[in-house]
């Protein structure tokens, strides 16, 4: 007899597993885009190692009647594709006595590292029953699909939205796969009805949303923002933003560039930027690396462009595939000389919408670099969303020519001078990245070294985010202080504390550098402790807090270096 | 509605400006270089060829990096930009990507050029955007005071490697050639005037035109005032036939002046026009609708 909660379950957490090859991202795809078009919010987050094919790899999908915006604590339910590579990430994945191990007994027995989380196996032989092993062996193993099938069904999920979900899953497959994995897909549902498992979801709340990753929110952000150009190198796990990104720029008449290399990107994105066309480079730590002089670059000549990193795991080649916010430092001071910068961070996959279309607002009419550093969570976290999103106001580069004589680089009270477009006759400039006198002429002295410097230090110290500096977000006399993929799980850290009768307040940055000081003055106000959290062995936005005055003395740091990412339990202990 | 696409601004009829001077792009700047230096003449043969090219100083563009010769877009009154060592490739090729209406002219030295932006060199032939890049080489960083760079001879004595760097000189016209380049020239500064026809065709020629010009420098490298001894013109100039070029290079004295190579490559293009608008691009995102 089957054994039926009493009440269905508001979230669910499966992991698919298997070797590289499996299918494990399909299977993970099909079952959050299924749930998606059945009403649901998730998130999906991809675990796997810098194999192309034949490594580990695990779909980590959480679904839920409400937003998902961190990884949980625990897996309910553990899908074993196959044993072969379990090992390589056994211990990344959390799972407890209660948690069930899905696997087919033709692979083998559970083994010791997954067992020894006292999770109960369920054998569950997966794949249609009347294939052959010659035909499994003949025409690929569809275990993946059959397997999300009977996922999703246990869930609860209508046969419809499964369909759907694995057209959209396999993509531009042929009929004759397609009609395969459709089978397998009804094979898994029907067998599911055996199967003793309750994975009942409570009822969704059906509304029209999104699902896309951080990186392509950031993507869509940057050309809402007027992006028309990219110019880049590949690097994971920023590739797939760029490759989402080549064909839409195309269809808006716009060009992505491959470069060279990274010193060729971002050199490419002042020149196009110099002739007039908002552009934008994405990377992640090891091409930010190579960036930073021609940064600096942008910084004295104030060319506008947009930099994207995607953390990954550093210092040197590091994990690639893996998550860390260890980039701080670099994206705030990395260069040389005196070359004061913006740096953003989004604050959810929602919000890359926003703040990469904010950074181009802000790099045009600033006239300068500005860094948004999404990290590899946020980044390829497929998620859903809802769309309807307030968007920051348009502003533009300076271009007209006023009545005194033109000077590109005047020091004057408004820090901002005019950049007319090459074409337009009467304002031919030469942008400058030596020291230079208010014409652009390089020029040695003291005083025009003083004064350009200062002028570049105004414009940043003189801009004001307003109420885009961040967040603060629920009340107490406990405050922790972080920024990127680390919000969404302390978020959900201080509703649980705040449930047990300890408010704690969640302060989000936005912007990183310049230091929003008097909103941090405001929203730390009435706290009596202060906990940084980050993710890098450093604590780089502590220290950067620190040596801004931004937060007391005595405040905390919560500073560890990545892969994992922060899930709401660890972040609980550690405020306790 | 279609949105705003890479835009160029409209290009009037030649015939609309006056005939143009060589002094409409001097800008008066004083050069930083010194007596007797080649980049004199080149400067001068650059403001003569855009006179006779036709297009007006605001439509010119000028990149460079750094070095010597890099100091050059000041001195005239096109638009430009002065950037970092071995990087003006890359930026003019994102000026012409976004701005294909831009006459788009790179200029540096053969330490710029050929050392640290060598990878660039390499990768601006095979992307063959319409652009020049007119490449001063003397045969040693001058600004710097006198090291070897990759075309100086490998005997030649140095503070920073007495008794010669002992490494063959790169040929940067077989680098180009070998990289795909569809128009090679060589050009000398002490005939300007040669010069000025050689940066007319280059500025013409429908993609990447490479201009390599012996520009000697008299602070350190004195014995290149002989230089005005050794040219010839070039032997042969070859069409569309690499293999024939490539012998025809490795032939080549190092003095063969004139236009060396030309391929009918078509330049890569511009961006197309707008053909979807980013609500028809979001629609890719919908689920639950």
């Amino acid at each position: 007899m089957r054994k039926e909660q009493a009440v269905a379950r508001s979230s669910l957490a499966v992991v698919f597993a298997g070797s590289g090859g499996a299918g494990a991202m399909t299977a993970g795809e099909l079952l959050l885009r299924a749930a998606a078009e059945a009403g649901y919010y998730g998130m999906m987050s991809r675990l796997f190692g810098p194999q192309v094919r034949g490594g580990e790899a695990a779909a980590l999908v959480s679904i839920s009647t409400h937003p998902v915006t961190c990884q949980p604590d625990r897996y309910d339910l553990f899908v074993a594709l196959d044993w072969e590579k379990v090992d390589q990430f056994g211990a990344e994945i959390p799972l407890d006595e209660t948690s069930i191990v899905l696997a087919d007994p033709r692979q083998g027995p559970t083994p010791p590292s997954i067992a020894k989380s006292k999770a109960r196996t369920i054998p569950f032989a997966m794949g249609h029953a009347e294939v052959t092993p010659l035909e499994r062996a003949l025409h690929g193993k569809h275990t993946n699909v059959f397997a999300a099938g009977a996922v999703g069904a246990r869930a609860g999920l209508p046969s419809a939205p499964l369909q759907k979900g694995l057209a959209a899953a396999l993509g531009s497959k042929s009929g004759a796969v397609t009609r395969t994995n459709a089978a397998e897909l009804d094979a898994g549902i029907a067998a599911a009805a055996v199967l003793d498992l309750d994975l009942r979801l409570a009822p969704p709340q059906p509304a029209a949303r999104w699902l896309m990753t951080g990186n392509q929110a950031v993507a869509l952000g940057a050309m809402r923002g007027g992006v028309r150009f990219v110019g880049c190198y590949p690097i994971t796990p920023a590739t797939d933003l760029v490759e989402w990104m080549a064909p839409q720029l195309q269809k808006l008449g716009g060009r992505l560039a491959l470069a060279e290399d990274e010193l060729a990107a971002i050199n490419m994105v002042l020149g196009a930027s110099y002739a007039g066309a908002p552009a934008m480079t994405v990377t992640s730590g090891p091409g930010l690396s190579l960036m930073v002089e021609t940064i600096g670059l942008g910084v004295a000549a104030e060319i506008p462009a947009v930099i994207v990193d995607v953390m990954r795991g550093g210092p040197s080649t590091g994990i690639p595939s893996k998550t860390e916010q260890s980039d701080v430092s670099i994206a705030i001071h990395g260069g040389h000389g005196d070359a004061p910068r913006i740096v953003l961070a989004p604050t959810s996959v929602r919000d890359c919408m926003f703040t990469g279309e904010w950074a181009v607002y802000l790099a045009e009419s600033l006239q300068t670099p500005v860094i948004v550093l999404s990290d590899q969570a946020l980044g390829q976290a497929y998620t859903v969303i809802d769309p309807k999103t307030h968007r920051p106001q348009p502003l533009a580069r300076r271009t007209r020519l006023g009545s005194e004589p033109f000077k590109r680089y005047a020091v004057d009270s408004d820090p901002i001078t005019p950049m007319p477009r090459p074409g337009t006759a009467g304002g031919q400039w030469v942008g400058e990245g030596l020291t230079h006198n208010e014409t652009g002429i390089p020029v040695s002295g003291a005083a025009a070294h003083a004064a350009q410097i200062d002028k570049r230090a105004r414009k940043i110290a003189e801009f004001d985010p307003g109420h885009l500096w961040g967040e603060a977000w629920g009340e107490g006399e406990t405050a922790i202080l972080t920024f990127g993929s680390g919000i969404g799980a302390a978020q959900k850290a201080a509703q649980r504390l705040a449930a047990t009768g300890h408010p704690v307040r969640v302060v989000s940055l936005r912007v990183l550098s310049p230091l929003p000081l008097k909103a941090l003055a405001k929203a730390l106000d009435g706290v009596r402790r202060v906990i940084v959290m980050e993710q890098n062995h450093g604590a780089q936005l502590y220290h950067h807090l620190l040596a801004h005055r931004a937060i007391p003395v005595h405040a905390e740091s919560f500073a560890r270096p990545g892969p994992l990412p922060f899930r709401p339990a660890e972040i609980a202990t550690r405020l306790a | 509605m279609m949105e705003k696409a890479l835009t160029t601004m409209a290009k009037p009829a030649a015939t609309a400006h006056e005939a143009l001077a060589p002094s409409d792009f001097h800008s008066g700047a004083t050069p930083i270089w010194c007596p007797g230096c080649g980049d004199y003449g080149v400067l001068s043969a650059l403001e003569h060829a855009l006179a006779a090219h036709g297009r007006p100083p605001h439509e010119v563009v000028l990149v460079s990096g750094i070095g010597c010769s890099s100091r050059l877009p000041a001195y005239t009154t096109c638009y430009g930009f002065h950037g970092v060592h071995g990087r003006a490739l890359p930026f003019a090729a994102g000026v012409k990507m976004a701005r294909s209406d831009l006459e788009v002219i790179a200029v540096g030295g053969d330490g710029d050029g050929y050392s640290i932006g060598g990878n660039h060199f390499v990768h601006a032939c095979r992307r063959n955007l319409d652009m020049l890049y007119l490449v001063m080489d003397n045969r040693v960083y001058g600004m710097t005071k006198g090291q070897p760079s990759p075309t100086t001879e490998a005997d030649w004595d140095s503070d920073i490697a007495p008794g010669g760097l002992g490494l063959r000189p790169l040929d940067p016209l077989a680098v180009a050639l070998a990289a795909g380049a569809t128009f090679i020239a060589r050009g000398f500064s002490g005939r300007s005037h040669e010069l000025a026809d050689l940066i007319v065709e280059g500025l013409r020629w429908p993609g990447f035109a490479f201009i390599e010009v012996l520009s000697p420098c008299m602070a350190f490298r004195s014995e290149q005032f002989g230089w005005k001894e050794s040219v010839h013109p070039a032997l042969r100039a070859i069409d569309n036939d690499r293999a024939a070029a490539h012998a025809a290079l490795l032939a080549d004295d190092g003095y063969g002046l004139g236009i060396l190579f030309k391929e009918g490559r078509a330049p890569a293009s511009a961006a197309s026009a707008a053909r979807a608008s980013l609500a028809e691009i979001e629609e890719e995102f919908a689920v639950c609708r």
